[in-house]
């Protein structure tokens, strides 16, 4: 897990790690959140749709920030403010997903970092993009 | 375009509500959104509109917009 501080964290950092969806996850994730729209849960409904199989929820995908965000960039000791993200193209089950934060403005007033994020697959597509905000805590 | 404009359309801007009305002494009170989360955005937005930068002892005195436009023409008389 990083450490960074504030006063270690500069514009154009960048940090990335890579993760492949599950069908366990998916599992998982249909128990946490409840979701089980069978465009998610049913594979042939999402083939009928016109996907190549079912459709990996978004909201699982972006979870990834939380794990950039607390793990990663800046790590143990940021807190998540908040995430403006979006879903260009579908992901699915097998997908090895490249997970990518560079920090664009650091605020010392509010101990704020800005992070431009986005989920790549291995072939280069983006499947997510994100504006990420988190405090850092200090001490 | 005026300061008070210019606030204005900050303000527009964060909360995202084009028709949005402030006046002097408009606060937190009055607009639903403006949790302490926006009030961060509003400040960081301010001080990149005008160019400026805030000291925490000031932006902690503010309590109304009147009081934000305030601290704005005084920064950029500093700068």
């Amino acid at each position: 897990m990083n450490e960074f501080r504030l006063d270690q964290l500069t514009p154009g950092l960048r940090q990335s790690f890579s993760v492949t969806v599950t069908t366990s996850m998916m599992k998982d994730f249909q128990s946490i959140s409840g979701d089980c729209s069978p465009i998610h849960m049913d594979e042939a409904y999402a083939k009928h749709l016109g996907f190549k199989d079912r459709v990996v929820y978004g909201m699982l995908t972006a979870s990834f920030y939380s794990t950039l965000v607390g793990v990663y960039l800046p790590g143990k000791y940021a807190l998540l403010h908040s995430v403006d993200c979006s879903f260009p193209q579908p992901v699915f089950v097998g997908d090895e997903l490249e997970v990518i934060g560079e920090v664009t403005e650091v605020n010392d007033t509010f101990n704020q970092v800005e992070i431009k994020a986005q989920i790549k697959k291995k072939d280069g597509q983006v499947v997510s993009r994100a504006k990420i905000k988190a405090g850092v805590r200090g001490g | 375009m005026k300061v008070e404009e210019r606030v204005t359309s900050v303000f527009r801007d964060i909360f995202d509500n084009p028709d949005l009305k402030i006046t002097p002494s408009t606060s937190a009170q009055d607009i639903e959104d403006w949790d302490s989360l926006a009030n961060i955005n509003l400040i960081v937005a301010m001080e990149k509109e005008f160019n400026v930068r805030f000291q925490m002892q000031d932006i902690q005195r503010l309590t109304n917009v009147g009081g934000m436009i305030e601290l704005i023409n005084r920064s950029i008389q500093k700068s």
